[in-house]
Formats: C-alpha cells, structure tokens, sequence
C-alpha cells in the first residue's frame, strides 16, 4: 500500500520538522514508532574534549537542568576514579543529601507535568507549590535553585551549615506529610486511577531486554538500582528500600516515583543524623593521571552512565555520556506499539511519554502521524496531542 | 503602527508564548516557576498562552539548535505584530556554555530580534518576573 | 562467592577465550575492561548475553583513537560494569551490529553511526538519529580531525 504525504496543521508544509517520534498509525491505534531525537543536541560530548576537566564540571551540569547535580556527581565520580582517590566521607554524606534533594524535586515536578497530562491542573499547581520547600532548602545549602555547582573533582565545594541543616529537618517533615497525601490520592482517586490503569504496559520482559532504567524498569517489577546493583559515593552504608510495583503501567510509575520520594525523604534524614565530621575536599592535582574509567549514578529518570578517557594532559581525550531517558526510548516505543493482546490509542500517547519522566522539552515538541491505510500524514504540537487526548478522555 | 492603538491594545493582557530551543529545561521550569501562585506572574496580567498566532510576546529559552532554527524564525513570522522577543537565560542570550559547539547558534538574536535579555544559568523566577514586567512597562509607555 | 565479582568474571572469560582476549584489566571494584578483536567481537558478545546472561547494555562508546575507531559497549551484568572493547580501521570502519543479541543496542549503534561513521552491519536503521537532517554526509563531529564550528548567524546579533 502506498502512502503519500499530506501534512497538515499550522506549520508550513515545506517547514522540515524536527520531530520526536513518528507514529504509524491505523485509525485510533498504534501501529508502529520510530524515534528521531537531536531537538536538544548540542554537541557536548566534542565541547568536553577541548575544556578542561573543571571547566567541564560547568558543562555537565547544564546537560539537565533538572538532575543536574547527578550529572556532576556521575561526572566527578568518574574523574576521582581516574585519579584513584577517595573523597572525604563528608563529602559523600553531603553529595547523597543533595542527590536525594534532587530525587524529591524532580519527582514532584514530574507528578505535577503528569497531573497536567491527565487533566489535574489542581494537583500541578499544588504539588509544584511544595517543590518550593524543597528548592528553599536547596538555595539554603548550595546558594542556588536549579544549577547547584555544589561538586567539585575532589569533594563538594560547600559544607552544611546548622541553619540549612535546620531548615532541611523541618522541610522534610512537611514534605513527607504533603507526599502521603499524594500517594492517598493516587492510590485512591477514581477519576486519576482510570486514566492511568492499564495505560502505556511494558512487560517485564520487554523492560529487561530493551534495557530500560530507573522508575520505567522498576514499575516493571525489575527490582534494579544504580545505589543498590553499583553502589556508589556513601550509598552502601545508608539503609533503605529499592522498589519496584508490577503493574507494569502509568499507575506502578506513579507510584514508584511517590514511594522514592518518600525513601529520599528518609535517606536524607539517616545522612543528617549521621554526618561524618572532617574535610568536604581533597585537593588534586590539575591533570589526572591517563587511563578510562565509567561512572554510574541512578539519577531521578534512571542509570547514568559516564566514560572517560584521560590521556594525562588537563582536557579529556574523550567524555561519553548516555542520561537515562535515551536508555528509555526502545522501551517507550514499545509502550506505544499496539499488540495482539493490547492496542494503544493516540490518545494515550501524551501520559504513556510523559510516564517515562522524558528529558527532552516538554513544550512543543512535534510529532508526526502516518495512516498507510487512510493515506494521510500529520504533524501535531504537543499542545494539539493534548487537547486531542483531553477531548477523547471527557467525550 | 497606530501608537494610540498599541498602546490601547497593551492595556489588556499581554499573551505569552513560550518556546524551548534545544534548552536543557533548567530555563523552563524556573519560568513555569513564575507561574506558580508563588511567584504568580500572571498577576502583570501575562498569561501563558500556546499559539504563535495569538502570541504577543515570545518567551524563548535555550541555545538554539540546527535542527530547531527554521521552526523559530517561523513562529516568530506567524506571529502578529506588534510583538516582542525575550531572551530567557545565559543560552538564549549568547549560546551560554554551549557557545562554540557544532549544533548551537551563538544566541537567539543571531537567528531573530530579542527586545530584552534576561540574564543567568537559569535566571530565578525574580529574575524571569522583574524581566518581563520591565518589557510589559516599556511597551505601555509606548 | 569468594571472588569479587569483576575477577570471578574476568576468569570465566579467560577460561572460555584464551588468547582471543587482547587485554583484560579489573582496575576497581566492579569494573572489567575486555578488549578482543572485531573478528571475535560478535561471538563475545554473545557469550556474554546467552551464556553469562549479562543482557543490560547502558550505552556504547566510539573513540577516534588515530588510525582506528573503538567501538565500546557498556554492559551490566552479574554485579558486574564491564566494557567490551574493539577496534575497526578508520578507513573501513564497519562492525558486526549486536542489536539481534541486545535488541536494546539499537539506539547507541546508531549514535556511534552518526557521530563517527562506523557502520555497524544489521543493523535496522542506521538513520540519522542526533544530526540535523541537512548535515553535510561523511562528516563526523566526534572525529579528531573534526574542529567545532557555531553555525553562521542568520542576522546580526
């Protein structure tokens, strides 16, 4: 059957558009996915090779703005390996709070963004108004909101003081309270539930072999952790709770993502009462000594794998780095495909993406429809993929 | 352009559009920041609005990428005049830490006109709110 | 176990491959380092996933390292980061694709494709997956010889 291009919408037909995802579709259903990133490259990986390993430490933090103090960990992790150097214990303690820190308001982003996908404009704006807490407490400790530069190749650059200290008890206790209330009304809201339960299933199976990370993987029944599997930094001393739901859909990553929340809150609370004494960084010297090294974080979306090649001078011959939600689309792509014993809608693509917490722009991103059967290509905005899906879900 | 009819015409609420060029979303979450009762800037009476067509005012952050130069110059053609371009962040501004790499124009105004600049990697929700009201007065004052 | 994971792997492997590994090294817990030749590259591999059951792969690596490409695997497996080494000629740079061992290659195969041109044989789609559609063909930016240039400004700033 041929197939002849139609596009339609308000962007120019000759306009080439850098679009996500394409979906080959028959009627309402999901045929097939193919993934075309590169709306956010810019070229990191070349820049790392001609900046110095401090300089990079910028530079990798402003992969994400929103987990980006896990791509300067993953980072300076990957360098001490090279220089074979222990970090102060203090300084481990210091990295997991803020790693921690940064869980909390990256989940409580995500569940205010997926409030919104399902129709909760409510729950966005009152989940986001309690990721302010966690902000406050972050700015209280690293002087800073979102761009934390708080790790250094060596240690973390500032020490805890006994007001943040303080404030991040008392942050916590609120946070907890605020986050029950979130998991009651996700376990228990009949309007949420319906339109999370039994969306977007990735079987066990299929997370396992397409090699999905973080909460995607573990609302599989895939129990696997970067902190438990590859423990880095101080989180091999810290007792709590890897998860995992078997649900296999929206709802297991919701709750997934609420529980880590709620395990955060209490890794945070074991690193303040047991904060080692001592230093918070070791001085090293400019050029780490030539050898490879991988570092592995679990950052909020998942594993986060860094390679670095030294070859002995100050600027890395090579730096790699894969963030979690790349490790994610195979098997988002498989979400969306319909099957014998499952057919996926267009209208459930917004919440199954957004289910995968994905760290690519959420505004605007383009995504291209094709009907072999009708005929008929299409390219949408995000916003018109929502208002679609809103109007299928409120007939 | 009828000065009386701008100026008239900018008594109203002022539409914001906000784009994402390739950023890494630290930008646009703190601008999403603002319009959280918080910070609330919809109280200068901006309101985030989607379409390019009825946009007055377009929020863009990020370095823009190759691959999204094209869709900007367009949004910011479909958009009516008079309108207004701001530069959201260090990226936006100049190509920030990107500035130099192989996919990343060295700032949005290399690629449209920006009428205001707002500073910082990622500017606070202050910052974001201080910058487009100071854009919104100099439009009322004509 | 009484062995640590990485050396209780890096011995099975030894055992099972012989001299066909190039180099071997363990230089912390938890981390292996493979090298073997393209010829072997497949069959390692797997020997890894059906044998060993290491069928997590987090990313894949390319190096320009002068006159070859490394092409490095990352998998996790059995407690166990280890990369997998091997190295194409520059100027017929092509591999065995893996993604009929670890379908969830697909993308990183791809990656390394686009960025510094090996060609990794069954593969199902070596499009372009980072690059702008109009970038030019045969140029690739993580390749040594490769110096960044900003796109020219299409007006003046």
């Amino acid at each position: 059957m041929s197939k002849f291009e139609v596009p339609v919408g308000p962007q120019h037909p000759a306009l080439k558009e850098p679009e996500s995802f394409t979906f080959v579709v028959d009627g309402e259903h999901i045929v097939e996915v193919r993934p075309r990133i590169g709306y956010n490259h810019r070229g990191i990986e070349k820049a790392a090779e001609s900046r110095t390993y401090i300089q990079n430490l910028y530079l990798m933090e402003r992969i994400c703005g929103i987990c980006s103090v896990a791509h300067t960990t993953c980072y300076a992790q990957n360098v001490e390996y090279l220089y074979e150097k222990e970090i102060p214990p203090r300084a481990e303690y210091i990295r997991v709070i803020i790693n921690e820190l940064n869980r909390i308001h990256s989940h409580l982003l995500w569940l205010g963004i997926a409030g919104h996908e399902i129709g909760f404009d409510t729950l966005f704006m009152y989940v986001w108004r309690d990721r302010e807490h966690v902000m406050d407490v972050i700015e209280a400790i690293t002087g800073n909101r979102v761009n934390y530069a708080i790790n250094t190749i060596g240690g973390v650059r500032r020490d805890l003081t006994d007001e943040a200290i303080a404030k991040a008890r008392k942050v916590l206790d609120i946070l907890e309270e605020r986050t029950k209330y979130y998991r009651r009304v996700a376990a228990a809201e009949p309007s949420l539930i319906s339109r999370v339960k039994g969306i977007g299933i990735l079987k066990p199976s299929d997370a396992v072999r397409l090699c999905a990370v973080g909460p995607t993987l573990r609302a599989s029944a895939i129990k696997s952790d970067v902190r438990k599997d590859d423990p880095y930094s101080a989180y091999e001393e810290i007792p709590f709770n890897a998860l995992s739901y078997d649900m296999c859909d929206v709802f297991s990553r919701i709750l997934v993502r609420v529980d880590e929340t709620l395990e955060a809150i209490n890794i945070i609370r074991y690193c303040l009462d047991h904060l080692p004494n001592g230093p918070v960084r070791i001085k090293l010297p400019r050029n780490p000594p030539a050898g490879e090294a991988v570092s592995k974080v679990e950052a909020p979306r998942g594993e986060d794998i860094h390679y670095v090649r030294s070859d002995g001078t100050e600027r890395p011959a090579r730096y790699k780095v894969r963030a979690p939600t790349l490790g994610n689309i195979p098997a988002v792509c498989d979400m969306l495909t319909s099957k014998a014993d499952c057919t996926v809608n267009i209208a459930d693509i917004p919440i199954v993406l957004a289910s995968i917490d994905p760290c690519f722009s959420c505004t605007d991103r383009a995504i291209k429809f094709v009907d072999p059967r009708k005929q008929k290509e299409w390219i949408w905005s995000h916003q018109q993929l929502e208002r679609y899906s809103r109007r299928k879900a409120n007939p | 352009m009828k000065l009386g009819l701008v100026k008239w015409a900018r008594t109203k609420s002022p539409w914001l559009v906000h784009f994402n060029t390739g950023a890494c979303n630290a930008c646009d979450i703190e601008v999403l920041a603002a319009l959280t009762p918080r910070y609330d800037l919809e109280r200068f009476g901006a309101i985030l609005r989607g379409s390019p067509r009825h946009g007055d005012v377009l929020v863009v952050t990020g370095p823009v990428t190759r691959q999204v130069k094209d869709r900007i110059v367009r949004i910011h053609e479909q958009m009516p005049e008079p309108k207004f371009v701001v530069a959201v962040g260090s990226c936006s501004s100049s190509g920030g830490v990107f500035r130099g790499c192989y996919n990343v124009y060295p700032g949005l105004d290399s690629v449209v006109p920006v009428d205001a600049y707002i500073g910082g990697c990622p500017p606070k929700p202050e910052a974001i709110i201080n910058g487009v009201a100071a854009l919104l007065a100099k439009i009322r004052g004509g | 176990m009484s062995a640590p994971p990485e050396k209780y792997l890096a011995e099975e492997i030894k055992r099972v491959f012989g001299d066909r590994v190039l180099e071997l090294k363990t230089p912390r817990k938890r981390r292996l380092f493979v090298t073997v030749n393209p010829g072997d590259y497949k069959e390692f591999m797997k020997y890894l996933a059906e044998t060993m059951r290491i069928t997590h792969i987090s990313t894949m690596t390319g190096f320009d390292a002068g006159g070859k490409i490394e092409v490095m695997p990352h998998l996790f497996g059995l407690g166990v980061e280890l990369t997998v080494r091997t190295s194409v000629p520059k100027d017929k740079p092509e591999l065995d694709s893996v993604t009929d061992i670890y379908p969830g290659a697909v993308l990183y195969e791809r990656e390394v494709h686009d960025l510094l041109g090996v060609i990794f044989k069954g593969h199902p789609d070596l499009s372009r997956l980072v690059l702008p559609e109009e970038w030019p063909e045969g140029v690739y930016p993580l390749r040594k010889d490769y110096k960044a240039q900003q796109p020219e400004p299409v007006r003046k700033g």
